[in-house]
């Protein structure tokens, strides 16, 4: 299996530089929820559903400074192509709810909700590499959908490296064998608001990695926003009456 | 390597769209679409570099520019630059009309849901008790609380002040607010009602709604007459007084009291009563259902709602029979189509 063949291709037969089809679209559950989003990034499905900010069910949950933001990851056993049952519980699941959870809880503006919680349900459907990317992307949607007050965009992508050449959107199979490096990047700034990093990547290297990384969140970021836009001119020309 | 170069694959809608424009726009259509687009504001997105605006909702300051925080509308009122967002909670706003579930009996207060970021309170002071208006509240009182308004109570009532931390303080100290009785409830999003001066309508087929501003409604049987109104609350009166000693065994101010002014016998426990109207007939039943059903394919087609589309619907839903069959895509879809035409055809 080769990875990156001499001619420049990918093992799908994209350019180190090219990020996967991209699709995504919101208020998806109008009726079920405050905001809601889907998408695809390559293979990668994930639904997205916030309910809130609403009164929290716990008084626990309510604080009185700012909103709690509670994350609910579920992954479905079908995601995978070998079907596996997934406990919530799992020490992988549980970082990544956390990761996602402090990633917004500075891009949302808490302090403007106090004693609320606004809770956030992400189904990964499918996964082909990049669910931390595609999991911050859906959330980013369902949040600007739900009305909730962000700073910016927090647009996600992946990047590794194979030898010495960065590569952009990494799919499954690369995933596997490359050291993968996630960014989450606020609006067209070069401000990161989230990096994991699983693996090694050398440190001189790292530059290229991140940089090539932060120009797809851009790219991201442009393609979510124009959905918004296509969302919000519709949504407004029905209001005017 | 340029790594300013990123190749994205999409599907090449925007492609089909300029061939389009190229092709039948006409200039005055752009214009206005140019326009449009300008009105609309994503989060991060730089509102203005003028520091004489001062910035409302919706909005964040940073090096003395402004951004917008929501995807929404800009609106300037005087210096004051705000985005209202296009979709989020319902935002209380006093004078009010609404319509709220009971959560929680607290001190002196019920806990009411009422769509919004926290729930509202309803303090006891701000309802009508029964025996009049003009009886102080006891403590007796505050210990039947539950008799009054229990967990999951419906009710419709009115904003009267947002206190500092944004919860809404309702009131029920008038007629037409108060418990709901003898229909159903229906969510749609608050964004959808539009806001007008009366928010209660008696709709052909029978029906009144309470078209809740924050998007709860009631629809239920257009009561009859004020007539039959006072008989049964006379004699419920007497009824609740009996059951009331029987129970407590004490004997609460003004309760069973018959009052001379109306006001004063509508309030009585008959307001309260959890009891539905025994003859509600059929036809008025699946009325309601074809209402509902109506307002619930407005909402599928994000259709803004007020007294005359509900009625434009429901004249155009009466081609169809089965009831049931109105929430299926196509039926809500060309009843939608219908309110739009009808609307404008009238101008």
């Amino acid at each position: 299996m080769e990875l990156y063949s001499p001619e420049g291709l990918r093992i799908d037969g994209r350019r180190w530089n090219e990020i996967r089809n991209f699709e995504c679209r919101i208020n998806t559950h109008p009726n079920s929820s405050d905001g809601s989003s889907y998408i695809e990034q390559g293979n990668t499905k994930v639904i997205c559903v916030v309910q809130g900010p609403m009164e929290p069910a716990l008084r626990s949950q309510a604080n009185s400074n700012e909103a709690t933001l509670e994350v609910n990851l579920s992954v479905a056993n079908f995601s995978t192509t070998e079907r596996k049952k997934r406990s919530k519980s799992e020490k992988r699941m549980v970082q990544l709810k956390t990761t996602l959870e402090r990633t917004f809880q500075q891009s949302v503006m808490c302090n403007l909700y106090p004693r609320t919680l606004i809770r956030i349900d992400l189904h990964v459907l499918s996964q082909d590499g990049g669910m931390l990317a595609a999991c911050t992307n859906a959330m980013t949607l369902a949040l600007i959908d739900a009305g909730v007050s962000m700073y910016d965009y927090v647009a996600a992508m992946t990047a590794g490296l194979h030898d010495q050449t960065p590569l952009l959107d990494m799919n499954g199979l690369e995933e596997n064998d490359m050291s993968t490096l996630t960014i989450g990047v606020i609006g067209k700034s070069e401000k990161l608001s989230l990096l994991m990093l699983e693996d090694k990547i050398p440190l001189d290297r790292l530059e290229s990695v991140l940089a090539i990384a932060i120009a797809g969140s851009h790219k991201i970021r442009d393609l979510m926003d124009s959905e918004v836009r296509r969302h919000g001119n519709i949504r407004s020309s029905k209001l005017a009456s | 390597m340029n790594v300013s170069e990123v190749i994205s694959i999409t599907k090449p809608v925007g492609l089909d769209n300029d061939i389009d424009s190229d092709v039948e726009m006409s200039d005055s259509e752009n214009q206005a679409q140019d326009s449009f687009k300008q009105s609309i504001v994503t989060p991060g997105e730089l509102v203005t570099d003028d520091p004489i605006w001062m910035k409302g909702h919706g909005t964040y300051f940073l090096e003395d520019r402004t951004f917008s925080s929501v995807a929404g509308n800009i609106s300037r009122v005087n210096r004051l630059l705000s985005v209202i967002p296009l979709k989020g909670r319902y935002q209380p706003e006093t004078g009010d009309h609404i319509v709220g579930r009971i959560t929680e009996v607290g001190n002196k207060r019920w806990k009411v849901d009422i769509g919004t970021k926290q729930d509202a309170v309803l303090m006891l002071g701000s309802v009508n008790l029964p025996g009049g208006v003009l009886r102080r509240k006891s403590e007796s009182d505050e210990l039947q609380m539950r008799n009054f308004l229990k967990e999951g109570d419906l009710l419709n009532a009115e904003v009267q002040t947002i206190f500092n931390n944004g919860i809404a303080s309702l009131h029920t100290r008038s007629l037409k607010y108060g418990k709901l009785r003898n229909g159903m409830f229906l969510k749609v999003p608050s964004s959808l009602v539009i806001k007008s001066k009366n928010h209660s309508y008696d709709l052909p087929g029978n029906v009144s709604i309470v078209l809740g501003v924050n998007g709860y409604i009631w629809l239920y049987k257009t009561s009859t007459g004020i007539n039959s109104a006072t008989n049964t609350s006379v004699t419920s009166n007497t009824n609740m007084f009996r059951a009331s000693v029987d129970t407590t065994g004490s004997y609460a101010i003004g309760q069973g009291s018959v009052s001379i002014t109306r006001l004063e016998e509508e309030s009585s426990w008959e307001i309260y009563s959890d009891k539905n109207d025994p003859n509600i007939s059929n036809s008025v039943r699946s009325n309601i259902t074809r209402y509902n059903n109506v307002l619930r394919a407005m909402s599928f087609c994000e259709l803004g709602i007020t007294e005359q589309r509900i009625i434009m619907g429901y004249e155009a839903s009466l081609s169809y029979s089965n009831i049931g069959s109105l929430i299926d895509k196509e039926s809500m879809e060309s009843i939608c189509q219908d309110i739009i035409n009808n609307e404008k055809m009238r101008g």
